[in-house]
């Protein structure tokens, strides 16, 4: 229906407008900014490859099917959460103080995870178990977007107050104790699957296929992307801009509530701590809008970026070098990257 | 007697006595406007006259207090901005409304996309075709299927919004300031096509405050005043001036209150300035007490040798030099000190700060006069009460912020901040762009002021009649060059027009 | 009419319930710990929050006002504490004199100002990713000094006594932490809003490229903005170093959400939802107090997180609420 609808097309406008020159377009700024854009994707991924193509020469272990599986699989709780904050920057756009970002995340994985942990190991099913994780996380989003959209807080203090309480929550439930916990979902999560690669593993790549294809591939994706960006012109093409908002915010609660569940599959229970994975996830996320054209968050950026720091963390295990170096080589990364945004951009402009 | 046309039968729209109130503000006391078929109806006023008021209530966004309203014949009680989409309005607003990032493609579909048949996809592929199909065949407008909105000119983009509009099939197009971005060619462009779409049927509704246009393009134009209708003319039997007449309810022949001012020593002094593919070999004086007027199109270079002075932009040659003393500004701080003051174009971004009060505007710039170790606030107090009283700026009190008051009133705080730093060199960029008419005479007095006292003045302007009135004299920029200096008492607007187009074409035959 | 009146006074009254929100929620907790427990409000017990939960918090806030102000935030401030630690404590270590070890201290905390002034004010990455940056390599510099992030102790004995004055000394009966805050504070404040320093970093936060073309020399100013804010977070490292005898790495970012909390809270004290160091102290002094007051209540420790975070949220729920208000009259 909406391809058929019939196009207006004034008569006299049918003939090409002749003796109506266009003005003379100056190319040089699309091409600037274009030329740019391209180098720094480029770079980007060649320092990724680069990096692949020196961990596999320098540890031979490196680039087997099962070291890569590994990563995959390690990476699928810091891959799921970053996703859902790249769908709040998509739908809050890029600026991080007064734009889209969702502080609580971490803190929901870790209150999902509670929540999970604490129900299996009081005899409940699964099915409920995952309902009710889900659930917190759901609840979580909702008031994220109730504080956003209706109480009008930016992004940034809404979600780190909405963290505290969460976080909080999750002390009470736990008593600050690990909970162990053991269901045949988590069996089934933890196991490996075909090639003897993790299940969660495939659980991440089955997640980002699905959430890219409803992000980057559909018409709500692209009317998410105008309501991050420029608000105005989503109102304008009659778009409910809150509503996305407020969507985007919930659909991020979920994957916390799904990050949640792995995490608990990952670690055989759920832990104290969920707390230091805000800010690397925060950084992956943001790292991700290298990967595209565009230079905005996609998802397969984000997934990209996740998995780039996966390989950094197993690169460094498998040559021996502390770990704890590996937020180092991320900030680096993000100063770099965005200096050189910043630097090309600025050059543009002259 | 003005002679009044009132509604008929052939009316796509009728608004009749509409009353709108705000809390105690009467926004509209009984405006009546009705809009032919298949005509271009202007729509003038001064700002608060109840323009924006009355077409945000046809675009549904306001409800009227009293009234009735009209379209095709029907009788509304309420209009939402859904209806009005139906109903066939559209309007394309000054800001252009796009997603940067965007393509086109996706620009003119957003809200309304493709899919894949079957699947619940975005079919690119069809987006892509058929907006380069449109753009192309009817606006001879071709652009790379990889272009981004970001990469596109403010007249191309004013197309795809206008091609948004279209592709709902619309029986009315309302065009709020369209040109306030555009440059003239891009303008004339657009009357073009504004033409070509009202000869095709469809009905406009065109919003400005440049008077010309109107009379250049509209069949009827309806003036607003104080909340109501005060006259709606057919613009063949009436004349700019009258209609500017209509809306100031006064004579326009004071527009221009310009003193006689004998030029004293020279400011500044600028000797075969360059600056690689902007400008080149420029040199000219400006002595005490001289208003001298500087136009030409966009990347004329006209605008970026005012940049330069003010240290936005470094000359790759040649010399300024601010009372015999050759000077080097590369920032604007270096300029500030040399008692350069410029009043940008972008009012609302680099002129004034929206959110900080008249007095902490006022004296942003002159902080050094009140810091004595700590800020004495009650001399900025002083300082910016003698100003507002000076400048007659309309404000709620010198603690009200700037973003409540009216366009013309910002740029006369965007001059307070300078006349408080006492600076003696004005550059002043399209000072009256968006300000209405009584705020206009203001400015154009306090420009005759300040050469008065001695101060040297440079104004930039793409309104010729405006420089005519308020300039000594006058330089056309073209292509990075001063073609000819004109004395402006003995010119006329069509001299320069020709200079700064005609020039245009001769050397476009050459090349 | 009568009808017009009411419409009218609603909204000024939301608005000036909005604008108190912050001294009405201050008022209702100090009543409320008052009433739960008895003990809250012993003059030990009130100089105690004032030392153990006020001070430095409020030291670190006052900082992230100035960032704020220039329209930035500063996620940086720990690093800058931890460095200032970590130079305090080596010096010390290496037998300096204190004065020059605490100078030493303060010196390592502007290191991480003066990264920051690079990315922010002269290549001109935004300031949340700068400092974002700027965490993460500073917590893998320490991890380098460090072997791998072990705390570094001061041995017991033979470390000089003045070195444990700053956290435990006392001025004329005033523990030198509070007046130190207090003194942080008070510059601060005139820094902020009586200097011409101050007003141009407001100005900044409110419209940058307004200042630029007001002939300031913006980048200076930011980029000074940066240090100061680094300078005055050094001397908190200097007092908790003092104070717990060892150097943790990493361990200055607890301050870190709650300083931000406080800062923003405190903008719901100006009419105009500006940044403002009484705000910002009033701020910390609530957060401060329900620290104190739920620990005190007998309340589980656990819940003590839980109500702080639905406090702060609170209140700015209703400062946001009532500023979406004000700017649609």
């Amino acid at each position: 229906m909406l391809v058929d609808a019939p196009y207006y097309i004034p008569g006299s406008l049918a003939e090409p407008a002749a003796g109506n020159p266009q003005e003379p377009r100056n190319d040089r700024p699309a091409y600037g900014r274009q030329a740019a854009a391209l180098a720094l994707r480029g770079g980007s991924l060649a320092v990724f490859i680069g990096v692949l193509v020196f961990f596999s020469v320098t540890a031979p272990f490196f680039l087997t099917v099962g070291n890569i599986g590994n990563v995959l699989g390690q990476s699928a709780i810091a891959g799921v959460l970053a996703i859902g904050l790249t769908i709040v920057v998509i739908g809050g756009g890029s600026n991080v103080v007064t734009g889209g970002i969702d502080l609580s995340l971490a803190a929901n994985m870790g209150l999902s995870a509670a929540v999970y942990a604490t129900l299996v190991q009081a005899g409940q099913g699964d099915a409920v178990a995952i309902m009710a994780a889900l659930g917190t996380g759901l609840v979580i989003g909702a008031v994220n977007a109730a504080a956003v959209t209706l109480a009008g807080i930016v992004p940034l203090l809404a979600t780190l107050a909405v963290m505290n309480v969460v976080a909080g929550l999750e002390l009470v439930l736990t008593q600050n104790t690990v909970v162990p916990a053991s269901s045949e979902l988590l069996a089934a999560l933890s196991a490996s699957g075909p090639l003897g690669i993790p299940v969660l593993a495939y659980v991440l790549l089955g997640f980002t296929l699905l959430v890219a294809a409803a992000v980057q591939f559909t018409p709500l994706g692209l009317r998410l992307y105008a309501v991050g960006e420029f608000p105005q012109a989503a109102r304008a093409a009659g778009l409910p801009v809150k509503a996305f908002v407020a969507g985007s915010f919930i659909a991020s609660g979920l994957c916390g509530g799904i990050a949640g569940i792995l995490s608990v599959s990952f670690l055989s229970g759920s832990t104290t701590g969920a707390g230091d994975m805000l800010l690397p996830v925060v950084v992956t996320a943001l790292l991700g809008s290298v990967f595209s054209r565009r230079l905005v968050p996609t998802i397969t950026g984000t997934l990209l970026s996740t998995l780039f720091v996966g390989f950094l963390i197993n690169g460094f295990q498998l040559l021996n070098i502390s770990s704890t170096l590996v937020s180092g080589v991320q900030g680096l990364l993000i100063l770099l990257v965005v200096s050189a945004t910043t630097l090309l951009r600025r050059q543009e402009n002259i | 007697m003005v002679e009044t046309v009132r509604g008929e039968v052939g009316d796509i729209i009728r608004l009749d006595a509409i009353v709108k109130r705000f809390g105690g503000a009467q926004a509209l006391s009984g405006a009546s406007m009705a809009v032919k078929r298949g005509t271009v109806h202007g729509l003038v006023g001064q700002n608060g006259a109840g323009k924006s008021t009355l077409i945000k209530l046809l675009a549904g966004l306001h409800e009227a207090d009293e009234g009735r309203i009209e379209i095709d014949g029907k009788a509304y009680d309420r209009l939402t901005p859904h209806l009005v989409e139906e109903l066939g309005i559209h309007f394309i607003h000054q800001d252009r409304l796009l997603v940067p990032t965007f393509t086109v493609g996706e620009a003119l579909f957003l809200g309304r996309e493709p899919r894949i048949a079957g699947t619940p996809f975005l079919d690119r592929a069809l987006m892509r075709r058929r907006s380069g199909e449109i753009l192309d065949r009817y606006f001879g407008l071709r652009l790379p299927h990889s272009a981004l909105i970001a990469d596109l000119s403010a007249a191309e983009k004013q197309i795809v919004q206008i091609t948004r509009a279209l592709l709902d099939n619309p029986k009315v197009l309302v065009f709020d300031e369209p040109t306030a971005a555009l440059v003239r060619r891009e303008a004339d462009l657009l009357f073009q096509l504004i033409r070509r779409l009202r000869d095709d049927g469809v009905t406009i509704i065109y919003i400005s405050h440049y008077l010309g246009e109107i009379a250049a393009l509209c069949d009827t134009v309806t003036v607003l005043r104080n909340g109501r209708d005060v006259a709606t003319l057919p613009v063949k039997q009436t004349s700019a001036a009258e209609i500017g007449a209509l809306m100031v309810n006064r004579e326009i022949g004071d527009l221009y209150p310009k003193p006689h001012v004998v030029a004293g020593e020279a400011l500044l002094a600028v000797n075969a300035l360059s600056l690689a593919n902007r400008y080149a070999n420029v040199s000219f004086t400006l002595h005490k007490g001289e208003v001298l007027g500087l136009t030409g199109l966009l990347g004329s270079g006209a605008k970026e040798i005012l940049r330069t002075f003010f240290g936005l932009e470094t000359a790759t040659a040649g010399s300024v030099a601010v009372k015999g003393e050759p000077i080097f500004t590369a920032t604007p701080a270096k300029a500030t000190a040399k008692s350069l003051a410029l009043v940008p174009e972008d009012r609302r971004r680099d002129g004034v700060a929206l959110e900080l009060s008249v007095t902490e505007n006022t004296t942003l710039a002159s902080l050094d006069r009140f810091s004595r170790g700590v800020l004495d606030r009650a001399a900025e107090r002083r300082a910016t009460e003698d100003l507002v009283k000076r400048l007659q700026i309309k404000t709620d009190g010198i603690e009200a912020l700037v973003k409540t008051l009216s366009g013309g009133n910002q740029q006369k705080v965007a001059i307070a901040k300078w006349l408080s730093r006492q600076s003696e060199i004005y550059l002043l960029d399209e000072p009256t762009v968006g300000v209405d008419i009584a705020a206009k005479v203001e400015i154009y007095t306090l420009i005759g002021e300040l050469a008065q006292r001695g101060a040297g003045i440079i104004v930039l302007s793409s309104d010729i009649e405006e420089l005519l009135g308020v300039t000594d004299r006058i330089l056309v920029f073209f292509r990075g060059q001063v073609t000819r200096e004109f004395i402006s008492s003995q010119t006329s607007t069509d001299q320069i027009l020709s200079e700064v187009t005609g020039a245009y074409e001769t050397l476009s035959n050459v090349g | 009419m009568p009808a017009r009146q009411l419409s009218v006074s609603i909204p000024t009254v939301t608005r000036s319930i909005g604008r108190h929100a912050l001294i009405a929620a201050l008022a209702a907790v100090f009543v409320l710990f008052a009433w739960l427990a008895p003990a809250f409000l012993s003059g030990a017990n009130l100089l105690s929050v004032l030392v153990n939960n006020f001070a430095l918090l409020a030291i670190v806030a006052t900082a992230m006002t100035f960032a704020v102000s220039a329209g930035g935030i500063d996620l940086s401030v720990g690093t800058a504490i931890d460095f200032a630690s970590f130079a305090f404590v080596s010096l010390v270590l290496a037998g300096q004199p204190i004065p020059l070890a605490a100078l030493g201290g303060l010196a390592g905390g502007v290191v991480v100002g003066l990264f920051n002034a690079v990315l922010i004010a002269g290549i001109g990455i935004s300031p949340f990713l700068a400092t974002l940056g700027t965490l993460f390599v500073g917590r893998s510099v320490q991890q380098l000094l460090t072997n791998g992030g072990n705390p570094v102790y001061l041995p017991p004995t033979g470390v000089p006594d003045a070195f444990r004055f700053l956290g435990h000394g006392t001025i004329v009966g005033i523990p030198v932490p509070l007046l130190v805050a207090a003194l942080v504070i008070a510059g601060a404040w005139l820094g902020l809003s009586r200097s011409r320093f101050g007003r141009v970093v407001l100005a900044t936060g409110i419209q940058a490229s307004v200042v630029r073309y007001s002939g300031i020399a913006l980048r200076r100013y930011t980029a000074a903005t940066y240090i100061l804010v680094s300078g005055i977070a050094a001397v908190v490292g200097l007092i908790l170093t003092s104070t717990v005898t060892v150097y943790i790495p990493s361990s200055g970012n607890a301050f870190l959400l709650n300083a931000i909390g406080a800062t923003f809270i405190g903008t719901t004290l100006s009419p105009h939802g500006r940044p403002n160091i009484p705000g910002t102290v009033l701020g910390v002094l609530l957060l401060s107090i329900v620290a104190n007051g739920l620990l005190l209540s007998g309340l589980n420790f656990y819940w003590q997180q839980v109500g702080t975070g639905l406090l702060i949220f609170s209140v700015l729920a209703i400062g946001f609420a009532n500023r979406k208000a004000a700017a649609r009259t």
